[in-house]
């Protein structure tokens, strides 16, 4: 019998070229909280989703108990005691509470029906330790995310789970919730549940757990005992890479002050956000995933309108109530997710490049394909595309290419203002060192980038200066020069105790 | 890491623009296969009936009978590309009818009535847009109710009567021939020629296969998505205008609320054989048109066959179904049965699969390419060509082992799986 | 505590679509009764019901479709085949008991479904293509089948009418008929496996997906009983009337959605109950019989039903639209 309840050794996982998991280690004691952390895209998600069978390993060995598993799905894992709560709550929206903990394990009377009586009177048991106030006959929807991730905990405890992954529960939770959660949280374990729970936050860490597992880059960094490890420490192996010579060398001189957001806010996503980007400056937006800045920047880009505030573009107070207003302003916005919002992977690329500014093509009303096939070619050398072919779908390149494309379209307006919202999520390092190349370029050439990342030594690598948000507002604003990754990391984590007295329902 | 040092000087390689006309593709292609079908089914007519064909006006007389439905096989074509359906065509073009005939009949200038009628259709259709696109309701459902108010409000107007003046160059537009061509012909070729101008050609019919790829996508590109719908469907709404002159010329030039069923289904059976994708952004005119004219030769030689009009619809509701199914069979089916069948249902054999199956297909395309190219001498390239074969020889060689220890390694592993599960 | 609970049971009263469409119902009895006293009769109201009754067997099926979050509209040429092969089989064989009769139109009805659902769940068809196709085929089969012919009420068989018109305990059995479909329903959408999975694959096939339930396997399924309703439908629609050819139930399919619509059947999938169709088919009902009571209204009947189904959809969306607005209100406090 091994000391171990779950124990994983050498896991590499890989999706098509991109290593998500590089020979990665990971144990579990029986009974304990083991804290898992790694800044976004450190392989945590995929390492949960190989731990409950969504994924199977390329390579590695997985052992329950001290004996080798193969998990081939979620219902292998689901017997065998693990469960899973996921970060986006995976749950039936219009479906009642007690149908989504009973869903696949329905209880029924003797005729072969459902007993909802029974389901309803048992998923009030199961919820009522953890919360007083969720009617469960009511549907999904209507709960608030920390009541539905209750709701998770009480379906992982309906199948009599023996291990449990948690996976960023916090997140989206008050002080007041998160002590609610931590106090579940400790009874399951006293109760012999055995849980991984993965954060950003090190007060969830230094609360509950008692080892703590670190990833970086997909890979395993180490395991410590928590009172064995300083702040310091562990944030140097959380971040720990070394930040010279990563990024290429800056010649922009920055001008004036091209942009100005000025308190704007919208109604359930972000408040008062102000900031200000010159002219051949990076100014890096940052903070934890759902800090609010990816609405912020579709709010600037007309995606959305913001509720109050103004936004001041060339001294002048604009509105912008659509991506078509932007654009002819001259502000551009490289979306975050570039298969469904960046590219047409139908579409040959220079028809892509030229997407975004046909009127630049138009010839006696007829679109003049060899033109726009020119200045395509001349874009796509310009960034240095790898193609074969522009006529070509982007769905051939990989992702590095992918993303150039995209770059080219909005260099083919006639922009002053960049957007970028993570320009090189699920980019490997060669092409993402090319696209700091462009960036550069471009504000050589006198562009303004906004620049949304949660890779902080991106932020520290390319940014002139950092805004920092969290929970909907800015957090915080730092010169880049003289900013260390734990100045942002302090900001983007703190508990605002302020902000947390207005609402105590 | 190793990759910090990364300089990236991978070579540029010169973008071409691959445009070359590929004889053997354009052969195989969609809109080809509909000519052989119409040519096979000219073919089949020809020989079994070779009096009746080669008789004056046969011809005619069959390519007529199918263009009465040609101005809404345009329009849906637009429709279709947006990924929407319009279903309430039928519907819009009795409509359109009405109003010509009501003005007609109390005496407004002809041109005037005419120009009515399209307008007619078009408001028709602008209310379908902006309930698509304005208000965010279901395409499907809107115009299905829409068909019946269309349709209904028709009936109030008319109840059992049957509406009988019309312009006179209504029954020329569907019965004259010009040059021993249907005039019909003549004017659909021209409004096929517009749109393909239109969908092929101008910035809007673009923004039409970049919104039926990818609507989120558009919207970032500054593309008006809302306005593109409505203004697709408002064209479509004056095409029923334009097919109630084709439809009422086609019933002798008379019309009542019952008339003309059955031909939005049609309209959308034509483009579905045309090519054209009802998930939005594929397909071109040249597709549809070509199947129009497929539809009337089978409608025609059915006809002769002893076929009726109601078996008809069996062979268009059947040719609809199939139509569809053929690229739908082709891929998800296919792979998914493979996946079964052939990789066990293991994804990771099957991917190892695919994906040595693209490597060997990308070296054998290096071979062919060192075979044609003249600046090597002949024993570089034999040595070339040596080197991938035996790449390709490898490759083969370890995929097949690898899926052999994967597949053992997943019997045991099921083998294990059941005792522990049934132990438990 | 107990004023808060009466204020929660008010507005769980409001909030419910259910009580809008009652009351909805009693106005328009109201002005129903107001303008045509003669409405009021129990028997013409049995009457009323009994000839709508098609309506609402078509409705159950057709909710099963939209719940999975597809569409049917081809369960009004499947109404006609099945009454037809009832129908000419019927009048050829009088002597065969008729029982027989009702179960072939189910078997016709469950093949003309499965098909669909082989299609559309298998295939992957777009449901809306998919029984487009099939409409057109079934009514051409049925067409085929009758020869172009008529029945009338001398050639139907009494025992054959019966299932449809006899009275028992004073309500004809075509309503007794409903009565059962819709308990059936009710069984199956709220208390077992495969009715419950037909609400989850409509609300989240993402969520379907990690929770193993198979999709094509339920939208089969889904189509297959829409089938079947329809089938029924066709042979009891001829039973009722004696009266059956080819052309019966066209655009039949229009009226079963915008009963599913009226009774609060989102269209995207997902949600909806058989008591909210219950009521929109009562409420359907009672519109047709009050068209058809007014002179001269009956050809508004098509206008009406279309203008309804629009604004049952919009109204659909706006109150979803601004439920979406509460909840972003709930998270902006959070900032």
């Amino acid at each position: 019998m091994s000391e171990y309840i779950l124990e994983l050794k050498d896991v590499v996982k890989t999706f098509g070229g991109v290593t998500a998991l590089d020979g990665v280690h990971f144990q579990l004691k029986k009974g304990e909280i083991h804290a898992l952390m790694g800044e976004n895209g450190a392989g945590k998600s995929t390492f949960i989703k190989v731990i409950t069978g969504v994924h199977q390993p390329d390579s590695g060995m997985m052992l329950l108990e001290g004996e080798k598993i193969t998990l081939r799905s979620t219902e292998d894992s689901a017997k065998l005691g693990i469960a899973a709560i996921y970060q986006h709550v995976t749950a039936f929206p219009d479906l009642s509470v007690t149908e989504n903990i009973f869903m696949g394990q329905e209880i029924k009377n003797k005729v072969g029906l459902y007993n909802w009586k029974l389901m309803t009177k048992k998923a009030k048991e199961l919820i009522e330790p953890l919360s007083k106030n969720i009617d469960v006959s009511k549907p999904m929807s209507t709960l608030s995310v920390a009541q539905q991730q209750l709701v998770e905990i009480a379906k992982a405890l309906s199948r009599d789970a023996r291990i449990l992954i948690m996976d960023e529960p916090t997140a989206s939770l008050s002080r007041k919730e998160c002590e609610e959660l931590y106090r579940i949280t400790e009874r399951l374990r006293d109760e012999g549940v055995s849980i991984i729970f993965i954060t950003h936050k090190f007060e969830d860490m230094y609360r509950l757990a008692t080892r703590v597992t670190v990833f970086r880059d997909s890979k395993y960094i180490g395991c410590w005992d928590v009172d064995k490890i300083s702040n310091q420490k562990l944030i140097a192996a959380m971040v720990g890479r070394e930040l010279t010579q990563m990024y290429p060398p800056k010649n922009a001189k920055i001008g004036e002050t091209i942009l100005k957001v000025k308190n704007i806010s919208k109604e359930g996503y972000f408040k008062n956000v102000s900031f200000d980007v010159r002219k051949g400056e990076i100014l890096a937006l940052t903070g934890l995933v759902g800090a609010g800045r990816t609405e912020v920047c579709q709010n600037i880009f007309g995606i959305m309108t913001p509720d109050t505030g103004s936004i001041e573009f060339e001294g002048k107070d604009v509105k912008i109530k659509s991506p078509i207003d932007a654009l002819k302003l001259g502000i551009g916005l490289l979306p975050e997710d570039r298969q469904t919002q960046g590219l047409i992977n139908e579409l040959p690329i220079y028809q892509n490049v030229s997407s975004a500014n046909m009127n630049k093509f138009i010839k006696a009303g007829k679109l003049d394909v060899s033109g726009e096939e020119k200045s395509a070619i001349e874009l796509c050398q310009k960034i240095q595309l790898k193609a074969k072919d522009i006529s070509a779908p982007p769905s051939s390149l990989s992702g590095g290419n992918q993303q150039k494309v995209v770059f080219a379209k909005l260099l083919n307006c006639d922009l002053k203002v960049l957007i970028l919202d993570e320009p090189t999520k699920g980019i490997d390092v060669g092409a993402k060192y090319s696209i700091y190349e462009i960036m550069n370029e471009l504000t050589a050439n006198g562009y303004a980038i906004i620049m949304v990342s949660s890779e902080m030594p991106e932020v520290l690598g390319m940014a002139d200066r950092i805004v920092v948000m969290r929970n909907g507002r800015v957090a915080g604003q730092f010169e880049s020069d003289g900013t260390t990754q734990e100045m942002i990391l302090e900001a983007s984590l703190k508990h605002d105790d302020t902000s947390e007295d207005g609402r105590a329902s | 890491m190793s990759g910090e040092k990364n300089t990236n000087t991978a070579p540029v390689r010169d973008l071409t623009v691959k445009q070359g006309f590929n004889l053997g593709k354009f052969l195989v292609s969609w809109e080809m296969v509909l000519v052989y079908i119409l040519i096979l089914i000219n073919v089949v007519l020809m020989v079994s009936r070779p009096n009746l064909y080669f008789a004056g006006g046969t011809i005619q007389s069959i390519i007529q009978s199918g263009m009465d439905v040609c101005p809404l096989v345009l329009g849906m074509i637009l429709i279709l590309m947006l990924g929407d359906i319009d279903v309430s065509v039928a519907a819009n073009m009795i409509f359109a009818s009405m109003a010509t005939g009501l003005c007609c009949q109390a005496g407004v200038p002809v041109i005037l009535s005419v120009l009515i009628g399209i307008l007619a259709g078009a408001i028709c259709g602008a209310f379908n847009g902006f309930c698509v696109a304005y208000i965010g309701m279901p395409a499907v459902i809107v115009t299905i109710a829409t068909s019946m108010l269309f349709r209904g409000i028709v009936k109030i107007v008319l109840d059992v009567n049957v509406l009988k003046v019309f312009p006179s160059f209504y029954t020329s537009v569907a019965w004259l021939n010009i040059a021993g061509i249907p005039l019909a012909l003549i004017l659909f070729l021209i409004m096929g020629a517009i749109f393909i101008f239109i969908l092929q050609k101008s910035k809007f019919g673009r923004e039409l296969y970049i919104i039926g790829n990818n609507a989120t996508c558009a919207e970032y590109s500054g593309i008006d998505v809302k306005k593109t719908k409505l203004t697709v469907f408002i064209i479509m709404g004056a095409m029923c205008g334009v097919a109630s002159i084709f439809f009422v010329g086609r019933m002798g030039g008379s019309v009542s609320s019952t008339m003309g069923t059955g031909y939005e289904m049609t309209a959308i059976a034509i483009c579905v054989l045309g090519g054209v994708s009802t998930n939005g952004g594929k397909g071109k005119v040249y597709g549809p048109i070509i199947a129009t004219l497929i539809m009337a030769f089978l409608t025609y030689t059915l006809g002769l066959l002893g076929v009726d009009a109601n078996t008809r619809k069996i062979v268009t509701g059947f040719i609809l179904i199939i139509a569809v199914l053929i690229p739908n069979v082709n891929k998800q089916l296919l792979d998914s049965l493979k996946l079964k069948f052939v990789y066990k249902g293991n994804k990771n054999v099957e991917a190892l699969n695919v994906k040595t199956a693209k490597e060997v297909k990308a070296l054998k395309e290096t071979i062919a390419e060192t075979r044609k190219d003249g600046s090597l001498s002949e024993s570089d390239k034999n040595a070339k060509i040596k080197k991938c074969e035996d790449k390709i020889a490898s490759l083969q060689r370890e995929c097949k082992k690898q899926t052999e220890v994967w597949l053992s390694e997943q019997r045991d592993d099921q083998k294990k799986a059941k005792e522990r599960f049934a132990a438990k | 505590m107990g004023a808060n609970k009466n204020k929660s049971m008010i507005s769980r009263i409001t909030e419910s679509r259910n009580f809008g469409l009652i009351l909805g119902l009693i106005v328009l009895l109201i002005i129903a009764a107001i303008i045509t006293p003669s409405m009021y009769s129990v028997n013409s109201i049995i009457n009323m019901l009994q000839n709508n009754a098609v309506y609402g067997l078509l409705a159950i099926g057709e909710m099963m479709v939209i719940l999975t979050g597809g569409i049917d509209i081809s369960i009004g040429a499947t109404l006609s085949l099945s009454g037809v092969v009832c129908c000419r089989l019927m009048a050829e064989n009088p002597d065969v008991p008729s029982i027989v009769w009702i179960l072939l139109a189910l078997v016709i009805g469950i093949i003309c479904g499965a098909f669909n659902g082989l299609i559309v769940g298998y295939f992957k068809m777009v449901p809306m293509i998919a029984t487009l196709g099939t409409m057109y085929a079934f009514r051409g089969f049925s067409f085929l089948f009758s020869g172009g012919e008529w029945w009338f009420p001398h050639q139907f068989t009494e025992g054959y009418q019966a299932f449809a018109t006899k009275k028992i305990i004073g309500l004809p059995s075509i309503l007794w008929i409903l009565i059962l479909v819709f308990i059936l329903a009710i069984i199956f959408l709220g208390y077992t496996r495969r009715g419950r999975r037909i609400y989850a694959i409509g609300t989240n096939k993402e969520s379907s997906q990690v929770a193993g339930i198979k999709e094509a396997r339920v939208t089969f399924l889904a189509m297959t009983i829409c089938g079947m309703m329809a089938g029924l439908a066709g042979m009891l629609y001829t039973a009722n009337y004696a009266t059956c050819s080819y052309s019966i139930g066209d655009s039949y399919e229009m009226t079963a959605i915008a009963i599913c619509i009226l009774g609060g059947v989102s269209i995207t999938g997902g949600k909806g109950k058989v008591d909210g169709v219950i009521i929109g088919f009562l409420m359907m009902a009672v519109i047709t019989y009050f068209i058809s009571l007014l002179p001269g209204l009956s050809v508004w009947s098509d206008a009406i039903q279309g203008a309804i189904i629009i604004a049952a959809v919009a109204l659909n969306i706006f109150t979803e639209r601004s439920a979406a607005k509460r909840a972003l209100k709930e998270r902006s406090a959070l900032i």
